[in-house]
């Protein structure tokens, strides 16, 4: 049936492989905090001092917003069997949204609070609408998923500096106003973690968003039916719940979790870059494999996305501590990195109908 | 359901439509994406602010009918396509048209590179593997080259190192190419690693690296951009018919065409690709008839990737004259062109000519409107979107059969109605 039984390495050898990496990275932090006390000025030691620093876990947790979020849309629709490999694309375009809506409601001033998070709105709205596209190609049209997820990427990754260069005569926009932290007294006191309790305003969003998404996933009939339209659509279907609106909301509810992320990624910098990749960066790829990586589980998929957050605050930290490291060749480590996981994850356990296109009996 | 099995679905279904009605697709899909290229163009010149309306959309007014109404819009999407088509040929219905212009020379030389990356992406499609790293093949195989033939260009000089330094550089390209392929090829076949996701990763590993070596190993200290040394002049592709600035050689051209024709003698009269196709098409039914899954997977990636390289080495090699960083999005282009060619080597030569045009009637249009050219690159977007959705057609083109096959029957006498009626209910069993 599964993947995984037909391939003869049973849960355990895979969840064993997880376990590994894990055990690896903590393994490796004892190392690092060895150095740290054998060879204090050494780059180990350094960089035991920056991965303990709380501004590193800030900086994890910022740039774990846009990748977290991305990974909850990708998991709902992939749950429910659409495998949406356009989240890069999703987010490209709400980054852009947002901070385009920001800056027209505020229009000659700077924006104020309120204004910023109706610009994220927008952005989501921009990001709901271009996933509802996907949805129609894949679901209505049949369209091969992977290659209309290509589309969608491609399409945000001409679009967003199209509507740049239009509007405001280069791929990067004007700057507009950046959140404002919310610190929580008492708590923001507290060593090392006082950063959870020290931040932007997403990252709140973000926690909320994850314990929301596990439980509506795992709790709620909504997420029954979601999980059931990826495993088993015909049992769905003679249960008497129509598999592609099911698939419909699912796919929707990514672009609005994905619109929240770029919007975020794009409003916590106050601008939107579109040079090249832009500013997303494959920051939607990565989200896939942070979900294949938290094995489609809400919480995992945070804590793998604070983890490649986690190594893309470490080459900002390494950067200005100036190591040695050439800064262009630490940049390529997150990459690298989500190239090792998938190797040592191998095949994951994909629901079983995702990527079917699913035809009712009665039409 | 895993991704082996999708990715065999799709070929056997996209196998299963006919060659005719492949090309109506893509044909169709083309169309449309210009038709929402156009709204988006006349949206976009809505939201941007122009003195004088370059175009307006009004209705006639013979004899005196009043104007209704009339929308100004900052750009014209007719001269956007006009420049995008006909600016790319050098206006071939001016006076004193040569088709040895230096636009259309642009053309072509864009067309050549698009040639192998289109074949790079289609050679893994018909092996059943998705192959997004094209361009970062493309990057890896360009640097080689640079550096192989600057290496090896003191050795050699005059029309002596013409001979051995351009088939030293493509080697190099095919090689370095080939290699960085097979990466994500392998660890797809041994460690079961989703490869697409392994090339994009590899793409943004490739554009790293190679930027870092090229800046703090190789660069050419004289200049301020972030690029090699330059390679000799004798390490250029000759100039024939076409003018040697115009940096596009028929040679270069001739070996794109000359390798569409390899890959499809390969693809159809070899063992390899006999093994490639099944693998692509039936895994299962190829293992059983003694292929060995895991390595055509490494080797059609490697092969995927030494044609990558080839894209990259002549683009070094005929038009940057040396190694920069920065390069054009040929390996994504090389996605849509393979797509819309439906992964066939010699439909690929067919849309790399499209392509050829579009990337080089962008630099015509930006010359010659305010419209950006990223345009462009949402038009390669909208294609795939539409190429990978043939069913909206058929439904599309099965609505206008039901409204003509309606019509005639409205105008045709009682005795034919049942007749047609039973040819319609025929339809409808499809």
């Amino acid at each position: 049936m599964s993947d995984a039984r037909a391939d003869g390495s049973p849960l355990a050898d895979r969840f064993s492989k997880r376990t590994g990496i894990t055990v690896a990275v903590g393994v490796l932090f004892v190392l690092l905090a060895g150095a740290r006390l054998a060879f204090p000025d050494t780059i180990a030691g350094d960089l035991f001092a920056i991965v303990t620093d709380r501004t590193t876990l800030g900086a994890a947790l910022r740039f774990a917003v846009p990748i977290t979020l991305a990974a909850l849309g990708g998991i709902f629709a992939e749950k429910s069997g659409v495998i949406n490999i356009g989240l890069e694309g999703l987010l490209i375009i709400s980054a852009f949204t947002a901070v385009y809506a920001t800056d027209t409601i505020a229009g000659e001033g700077a924006a104020t609070q309120a204004e910023l998070w109706l610009g994220l709105l927008v952005g989501v709205v921009a990001s709901t609408l271009l996933a509802g596209l996907f949805a129609v190609v894949c679901i209505e049209f049949r369209a091969d998923q992977i290659i209309a997820g290509l589309a969608v990427w491609l399409i945000a990754l001409g679009l967003a500096p199209f509507a740049s260069q239009v509007v405001y005569d280069g791929p990067n926009t004007a700057s507009v106003t950046t959140p404002a932290t919310v610190t929580i007294p008492v708590l923001a006191e507290i060593p090392f973690f006082g950063a959870l309790f020290d931040a932007s305003p997403f990252v709140y969003l973000m926690f909320i968003a994850v314990g929301l998404s596990w439980y509506v996933l795992n709790r709620t009939a909504f997420g029954r039916h979601v999980r059931a339209a990826g495993e088993n659509p015909k049992a769905l279907d003679t249960a008497g719940v129509s598999v592609s609106r099911v698939r419909y909301a699912a796919v929707l509810l990514s672009g609005v979790l994905s619109g929240a992320g770029g919007g975020a990624l794009a409003l916590s910098i106050g601008q939107f870059t579109g040079n090249g990749a832009t500013m997303v960066n494959g920051k939607g790829f990565i989200a896939i494999v942070t979900y294949l990586f938290g094995n489609y589980n809400p919480v995992g998929a945070f804590l793998s996305a604070l983890l490649f957050a986690g190594l893309d605050a470490l080459q900002f930290s390494l950067q200005t501590v100036g190591t040695g490291l050439p800064s262009s060749l630490v940049r390529v480590i997150p990459f690298v990195t989500v190239i090792l996981v998938l190797a040592l994850v191998g095949r994951t356990q994909i629901p079983e109908a995702a990527g079917d296109h699913y035809e009712s009996g009665e039409d | 359901m895993s991704w082996r099995d999708r990715v065999e679905r799709l070929l056997a279904r996209l196998v299963a439509a006919s060659a005719t009605e492949r090309l109506a697709i893509s044909l169709a899909a083309l169309f449309s994406s210009i038709l929402v290229g156009t709204l988006l163009v006349l949206v976009a010149g809505r939201m941007t602010a122009c003195s004088s309306a370059a175009f307006v959309l009004t209705h006639p007014t013979p004899f005196g009918v009043p104007r209704l109404f009339a929308v100004g819009f900052c750009y014209d999407p007719i001269a956007v396509y006009d420049r995008l088509f006909l600016g790319a040929l050098g206006d071939p219905f001016s006076a004193g048209w040569s088709p040895r212009n230096a636009q259309m020379a642009v053309t072509l030389r864009e067309t050549t590179v698009l040639i192998f990356t289109g074949l790079s992406v289609a050679v893994a499609f018909r092996a059943g593997v998705f192959n997004i790293g094209t361009q970062g093949q493309l990057v890896v195989g360009g640097f080689a080259t640079a550096l192989t033939v600057l290496a090896a260009a003191p050795a050699v000089s005059g029309f002596v190192g013409t001979l051995t330094l351009i088939p030293l550089g493509l080697l190099a390209g095919a090689v370095g190419g080939g290699f960085y392929g097979a990466i994500p090829g392998a660890l797809k076949a041994y460690a079961d690693a989703n490869e697409v996701i392994t090339t994009i990763m590899l793409n943004f590993v490739a554009t790293g690296v190679v930027g870092y070596l090229v800046l703090n190993q190789f660069k050419d200290p004289t200049s301020a951009a972030t690029q090699t040394r330059a390679l000799p002049s004798y390490a250029d592709f000759p100039a024939v018919v076409f003018d040697p600035r115009s940096n596009f050689s028929l040679i270069a051209l001739a070996f794109g065409i000359s390798l569409i024709v390899a890959v499809y003698y390969l693809l159809a009269h070899t063992s390899f690709g006999y093994d490639l196709r099944t693998s692509g098409l039936q895994p299962e039914a190829a293992e059983y008839g003694g292929v060995d899954a895991a390595r055509t997977v490494v080797a059609s990636f490697a092969l995927s990737g030494a044609l990558g390289g080839l894209g990259g080495a002549l683009y070094v090699l005929m038009i940057l004259g040396n190694y920069q960083t920065g390069v054009p999005a040929y390996g994504f282009d090389g996605i849509t062109v393979s797509i819309l060619a439906g992964n066939n080597p010699v439909g690929v030569g067919f849309a790399a000519l499209l392509f050829g045009v579009l990337k080089s009637g962008t630099t015509v249009v930006d010359f010659a409107t305010d419209v950006p050219p990223q345009l462009v690159g949402v038009l390669r977007g909208l294609i795939i979107l539409f190429v990978a959705m043939p069913e909206f057609f058929r439904l599309l083109g099965g609505r206008m059969d039901r409204v003509q096959r309606r019509a005639r029957r409205l105008g045709s006498t009682a005795a034919t109605d049942g007749g047609e009626q039973a040819d319609d209910g025929g339809d409808r069993n499809e």
